[in-house]
């Protein structure tokens, strides 16, 4: 076992470069999997989970709105924005139109609170309809946490 | 020479401060690696459960030969879901399992006929949103794609 003396002059050193290489592929893919994806989500809304649903792709996103609907337990009441601004239910509509009108591909991603009552979400998907678009999808997580 | 003695020791102490060091480098990549290995098993990914809304391009179902399956999913206030007025599950799982295998068979009987699947969910005014989720997730697991709403008798 005399332990790799074999070299006596040469130099059984330990090669520092491979591994920064090594070291830096591995820190960028783990930064690539860490995707900022999440952040955009608005951060009072906690999304319900959904382990089976699709993984949501990312290439149509300029066209699609986000309506977020945030339940205030407190007053019992919900809070509507699309995208990010609060609008009431007619501008809401009028905007949906109007995108709709430019884009019939158009879509909108609903992304409720997991504890919004069943109805108000109900509305929300009333106001889609009445903007004339039919492509809705709801928004969940792959986990808790 | 005195001097010069001296010269050469200050140049020689630059020398030493300039190298680059590497140490402390892969120290940093190293913790910032770590960062993002523990990270990467948090992520979370939003996902989407997709739907079309009825009325306006939902390609007509009574165009087809066989009359589409209808059912009816109800979920009430309490959790409780029920698949035509059958209770399945406690109100507490969220993972379905008993009415998942039953969409899975009914969805698995309607193809061997070539009938399409339609499914209606009743929730209640007061149910919660995350219940109705776990209805769609079993319904996406299922593989059925037509899905409808209703509240309160009006039909959305």
């Amino acid at each position: 076992m005399g332990g790799g003396g074999g070299g006596g002059d040469g130099e059984p050193e330990f090669q520092i470069a491979p591994m920064i290489d090594v070291l830096l592929v591995l820190l960028i893919f783990f930064m690539s999997i860490t995707s900022a994806q999440v952040l955009r989500i608005d951060k009072d809304i906690k999304l319900p989970v959904a382990a089976d649903a699709k993984k949501k792709e990312d290439k149509n996103a300029m066209f699609e709105a986000a309506i977020n609907i945030r339940w205030l337990s407190g007053k019992q009441e919900s809070k509507i924005k699309l995208d990010d601004r609060e609008l009431s239910n007619e501008e809401i509509v009028e905007a949906l139109t109007d995108r709709k009108n430019n884009n019939p591909t158009y879509r909108v991603v609903i992304r409720g609170d997991r504890d919004t009552p069943a109805v108000e979400v109900q509305k929300v998907m009333a106001l889609i309809a009445q903007s004339g678009i039919d492509d809705i999808s709801f928004s969940a997580l792959n986990q808790d946490g | 020479m005195a001097h010069g003695h001296k010269n050469k020791r200050t140049i020689e102490g630059d020398n030493l401060v300039m190298g680059f060091q590497i140490a402390p480098m892969i120290d940093v990549v190293f913790v910032i690696m770590l960062f993002f290995m523990v990270m990467a098993g948090a992520v979370k990914v939003e996902r989407e459960l997709k739907t079309q809304l009825p009325g306006i391009g939902t390609p007509a179902l009574s165009n087809e030969d066989t009359p589409p399956d209808e059912i009816i999913v109800t979920v009430e206030e309490t959790g409780v879901v029920t698949l035509n007025e059958e209770e399945f599950d406690s109100p507490e799982n969220k993972t379905l399992p008993n009415f998942t295998g039953t969409l899975m068979k009914l969805k698995q009987e309607a193809d061997s006929r070539n009938a399409k699947v339609m499914v209606t969910i009743q929730a209640e005014e007061q149910a919660r949103y995350e219940r109705v989720i776990d209805v769609l997730n079993a319904m996406a697991k299922a593989r059925i794609g037509n899905v409808t709403f209703t509240v309160g008798g009006e039909e959305f």
